[in-house]
């Protein structure tokens, strides 16, 4: 820390004359060179994100013929159609389904993501590096051999068996489903987190426990609301993607119960329904829109 | 400037030889599990062009796929029915039948069927039903139809297809319905008997179905007649039973699409596929059952005996037939039905 | 409210190191004792063992007679300011300092007023609610100071609490603190390694030297009558000089520095049977003049250094005998003539200002 007194600031106020201004100005105008190496990411988010949401919105309105082609005759059927009850329910029951594998997430990541940011120097380095490994695998390949774990005949029922009456029946139920999903995002939530929790001062804690607090009110008085950003942060990257999963409720679940996911999918495929389909999407990106717009102010509103 | 002339020289004539290497290939969009890998290295070995084959595992992911234009595919494998809709809007080639000569080796059986009658734009490839698998050491009762398959004390123990047309089609062949007028009316007769039956399914799928009762996790199924086959081979006990109520029974065919850009190694290929040797490899491999009747004669007796490929008692088989926009309301009924859960 | 802290035979080792050996010590009730020492001597060690955030591997800790050893930090009443102040940054400076008073459960109308008391204390009126990113260095002082007072603890433990800050805020909050712990009461344990700090606040200072304490006693007593020559160069200068004894008669005792310059003192000064030793003489407390003296009380000398520092001039002295010595004057008024290198002077050392150090 530097030593500081109450002149410094009216020196510095002082010293700020019309010159500092004028730098500070030319400082935020980005030069030609930033336009340049801006150039590639503009380009890659206009072609990749923007004009697909652009085509997205225009098949919303459009109309479909006998073999499923799109026409371009303008209707909001798709739109009202969205509203029916049953995919109302079907968005519903995704949000929930997000929402709990978010909150598990959270109270199996959080304690993972506190241990390691606590940790030692190489300690903490390999723990990470375990966190990360299994993103080396495909996603696909990971799911399915859960598959190979739960199933009825497999590792998890063979290595319980002398202490079952009856083999566990988890694959195919929404419990399999659970595990794959929070499988998958743990790590989204735990580095987040993790990255909260390193920059939390160590004598910050000494502090709450020499005023009286035991370890669980240090836990919740300084070490939540500090780790904060961090449980936000992971909160955005595990339930927005949740809600839009479908590749976990095929594998794991037997595709007995259809998610968001599942529908939009269908409506590319089976259904042949492609502006259905993009109405379904639209609605989506908004409710992802709404949500991170909702995180990023409680985040905003906690920092400084 | 002589190295920079002979550069460019280089260049130019690397592109041609691309684009001349480019017309010896074939884009085939099939089903998955389908066509044996050794088929398509045959046929490679001895044409000198490349396959390159690309899946789907439904016809409604077909015509999706192809309808959205960008991939420019040579050959097809369409059912029965999907054939039917391609044809009726013009996306089909004409088959030059003097390119065809070993068409006269197929079951006359197979051929001039409703999608196609002059079998113009058509040519058999392998033939089938949906019928019911039973794992015969867990399950003692007789099994004859899909009232035996839907009973409360099977809850858990059932794998499906994952194609809602598929199983609104059996609902209706329970009701003893036409299972191609799919009308309002039809769909809410067959509501309370799917709604039931979704409640007992524990898998549905259509990519691997087999998977499931190999593992042990269902002991029924009901499933494509080559998945059928390849358990019974597997193993015995997976017995396979033709629904009393009916059966869809299901015929599919090559085509090409009317925008293929190498027409020629398509039709190369199909006529290859029409030999008798190659078309008993793709027996080996996917029991269905082989419209090519030269085949049949090489076959095993092994291979004749699958009652899923061969039924001895086909009983009340029905095609599937296109339906259009009807498909829209077995897609809401589907969806309703399984989101209820 | 204020209690003994007492530590007995306490030693923690870190690795194969002792940060803290054998340390044995009584705090007073209402003392305001400093742990003085250079860096890693162990000071901030001790003050860590008497918080709980560290526990001794051999010793007692005792609060008021009540073996607190094994207790946690959150069970001692005993609170600690930290040198980076620790401030919780997602609290407002008034719930900053209300934080202990709402870990111990005090209604909300008696914590309001402790808060508002401890605000008046530290003389933060007005920035209640403010953050600590939003306050100076000083004033995240203060609300560290007023945190730690408000659950009114027995014990305060200041960790070197002031280094961050520039020095007319130093001083300036010296005094205060001084003035702070008159007015409680509290018992103070405060860690410095400045020795001009110790000086002005302390009742009593524990000079730490390496995991032990070298010396423990009232300021002018560690002043005027260091222990070790540590004890010596540690606080304040001093002229560290080998004495060998010369001879005795009646009550004077003749005493050799470096074989030079000879020094009478009397007999009770200089410890029975002991051939040599170290004294230490305080620079400050040489008498140097240009007046010529001739009773044989002062020796002569001649300057041959001088360092101008402003209220001060210090000199090193070559005397006739033989031994240099260094020597501090105040810089006089224009009353007198100032002293320059080369000037011939005259020296004289009151016995009183000779300390004898008895352990090395």
């Amino acid at each position: 820390m530097h030593g500081e007194s109450g002149t410094d600031e009216a020196a510095l106020a002082a010293a700020a004359g019309t010159k500092d201004r004028a730098a500070v100005r030319h400082g935020t105008r980005p030069s030609l060179a930033a336009r340049l190496l801006l150039a590639p990411a503009v380009a890659w988010l206009t072609i990749f994100v923007i004009a697909p949401t652009a085509i997205l919105l225009v098949y919303s309105f459009c109309d479909r013929d006998e073999l499923g082609r799109v026409v371009f005759r303008f209707t909001l059927d798709n739109y009202r159609r969205v509203f029916d009850p049953v995919y109302v329910r079907i968005f519903v029951r995704s949000i929930w389904y997000a929402a709990l594998s978010t909150a598990l997430c959270v109270v199996i990541g959080f304690p993972v993501a506190y241990c390691i940011g606590r940790a030692r120097g190489t300690v903490r380095q390999r723990l990470l590096l375990l966190v990360m490994i299994p993103f080396w695998t495909s996603f696909l390949i990971r799911t399915y051999a859960w598959i190979t774990i739960l199933k009825e005949e497999g590792l998890l029922n063979s290595l319980l068996h002398p202490w079952l009456a009856a083999p566990l029946d988890l694959l195919y139920t929404p419990t399999a489903v659970m595990i794959g999903l929070v499988y998958a995002y743990l790590p989204f939530m735990i580095l987040p987190i993790y990255g909260s929790v390193e920059k939390l001062d160590g004598s910050l804690i000494e502090a709450a426990h020499d005023l009286g607090a035991g370890p669980l009110r240090v836990f919740s008085s300084v070490v939540i609301p500090l780790t904060l950003p961090g449980i936000a942060a992971g909160t955005l990257l595990v339930f927005v993607p949740a809600i839009g999963m479908f590749a976990v409720t095929d594998l794991l679940g037997g595709a007995r119960v259809p998610l968001i996911g599942n529908v939009i999918q269908n409506q590319f495929l089976q259904a042949r329904d492609w502006p259905f389909g993009a109405a379904l999407g639209v609605v989506f990106l908004v409710l992802f829109a709404v949500a991170y717009w909702v995180l990023q102010r409680r985040a905003r509103e906690e920092m400084p | 400037m002589r190295p920079l002339k002979n550069t460019l020289l280089l260049a130019l004539a690397l592109l041609v030889a691309g684009t001349v290497r480019a017309a010896g290939e074939l884009n085939i969009f099939g089903w998955s599990e389908y066509i044996p890998q050794k088929v398509l290295d045959g046929f490679t070995k001895e044409t000198g062009i490349t396959v390159n084959l690309e899946t789907y595992a439904s016809n409604e992911e077909l015509l999706s796929k192809l309808l959205a234009g960008g991939n420019s595919y040579d050959l097809i494998q369409p059912s029965d029915y999907a054939a039917e809709a391609l044809i009726r809007a013009h996306l089909l080639e004409p088959l030059d039948p003097a390119r065809l000569p070993n068409r006269k080796n197929l079951d006359p059986a197979f051929l001039h069927r409703p999608h196609d009658p002059d079998d113009r734009y058509t040519v058999p490839y392998m033939s089938g039903t949906v019928g019911i698998v039973v794992n015969t050491d867990r399950v003692k009762e007789p099994i004859h139809g899909y009232r035996d398959v839907f009973q409360p004390k099977y809850r858990n123990r059932i794998v499906v297809l994952n194609d809602n047309r598929e199983m609104v089609s059996w609902a209706l062949d329970t009701l003893g319905r036409p299972i191609n007028r799919i009308t309002p009316e039809a769909l809410a007769a067959a509501r309370p008997v799917l709604a039931r039956w979704i409640s007992l399914v524990k898998v549905f799928d259509s990519d691997s179905p087999k998977t499931a009762l190999l593992n042990g996790d269902v002991d029924l199924g009901i499933v494509w007649s080559g998945e059928a086959a390849i358990l019974w081979r597997e193993n015995h006990k997976f017995q396979y039973v033709i629904p009393a109520e009916g059966a869809h029974q299901f015929l599919d065919v090559l085509a090409i699409p009317a925008n293929a850009a190498h027409r020629d190694a398509a039709l190369q290929f199909m006529n290859y596929i029409l030999r008798p040797e190659v078309s008993v490899l793709i027996s080996d491999v996917f029991p269905y059952t082989n419209p090519n009747a030269a085949a049949r004669k090489l076959l095993t007796p092994e291979q004749l005996a699958n009652p899923a490929s061969y039924p001895p008692h086909p009983g009340r088989l029905e095609s599937f037939r296109d339906i259009g926009r009807a498909a829209e309301g077995i897609d809401r009924l589907m969806t309703d039905l399984k989101s209820a859960r | 409210m204020s209690a003994t802290v007492e530590l007995r035979g306490v030693t923690k080792h870190f690795g194969p190191v002792a940060a803290v050996d054998d340390v044995t010590l009584v705090v007073r009730p209402g003392e305001f004792v400093t742990l003085l020492g250079p860096s890693g001597c162990g000071k901030t060690t001790l003050l860590r063992l008497i918080a709980g955030f560290e526990t001794p591997d051999a010793g007692e800790v005792r609060l008021d007679g009540e073996d607190v050893t094994r207790l946690p930090p959150y069970r001692r009443n005993v609170n600690q300011v930290f040198q980076s102040y620790a401030l919780f940054p997602h609290l407002t400076v008034r719930e900053n300092i209300g934080f202990g008073l709402r870990m111990q459960r005090l209604p909300p109308a008696q914590a309001k007023a402790r808060i508002e008391e401890a605000v008046a204390l530290v003389s933060l009126g007005g920035l209640e609610d403010r953050r600590p990113h939003q306050l100076s260095g000083g004033q995240r002082q203060r609300v560290a100071l007023a945190r730690a007072l408000a659950p009114r603890p027995a014990v305060l433990l200041l960790d070197e609490p002031l280094s961050a800050l520039d020095a007319q805020l130093r001083h300036g909050m010296q005094l205060e603190l001084k003035r702070l712990q008159r007015q409680l009461g509290t018992t103070f344990i405060f860690v410095t390694h400045d020795q001009e700090e110790a000086l002005t606040m302390s009742d009593r200072i524990a000079l730490i030297n390496r995991g032990r304490i070298e010396q423990l006693g009232e300021v002018h007593e560690i002043y005027h009558r260091p222990a070790t020559p540590f004890a010596a160069e540690f606080i304040g200068q001093a002229n560290l000089l080998e004495a060998r004894l010369e001879s005795r008669g009646g009550d004077v005792a003749v005493v050799r520095l470096e074989d030079g310059l000879a020094l009478p003192l009397p007999m009770g000064v200089w410890p029975a049977n002991v051939e040599r030793a170290l004294v230490s003489i305080r620079p400050e407390k040489i008498h140097v003049s240009r007046t010529p003296v001739s009773n044989g009380e002062a020796f002569p000398g001649r300057v041959v250094e001088e360092v101008f520092k402003g209220a001060t001039d210090r000199l090193v002295i070559a005397s006739d005998a033989g031994t240099r010595l260094v020597a501090v004057v105040a810089n006089a008024s224009a009353f007198r003539d100032p002293i320059h290198e080369g000037d011939r002077v005259w020296c004289a050392i009151h016995p009183d200002d000779v300390a004898i150090l008895t352990a090395t």
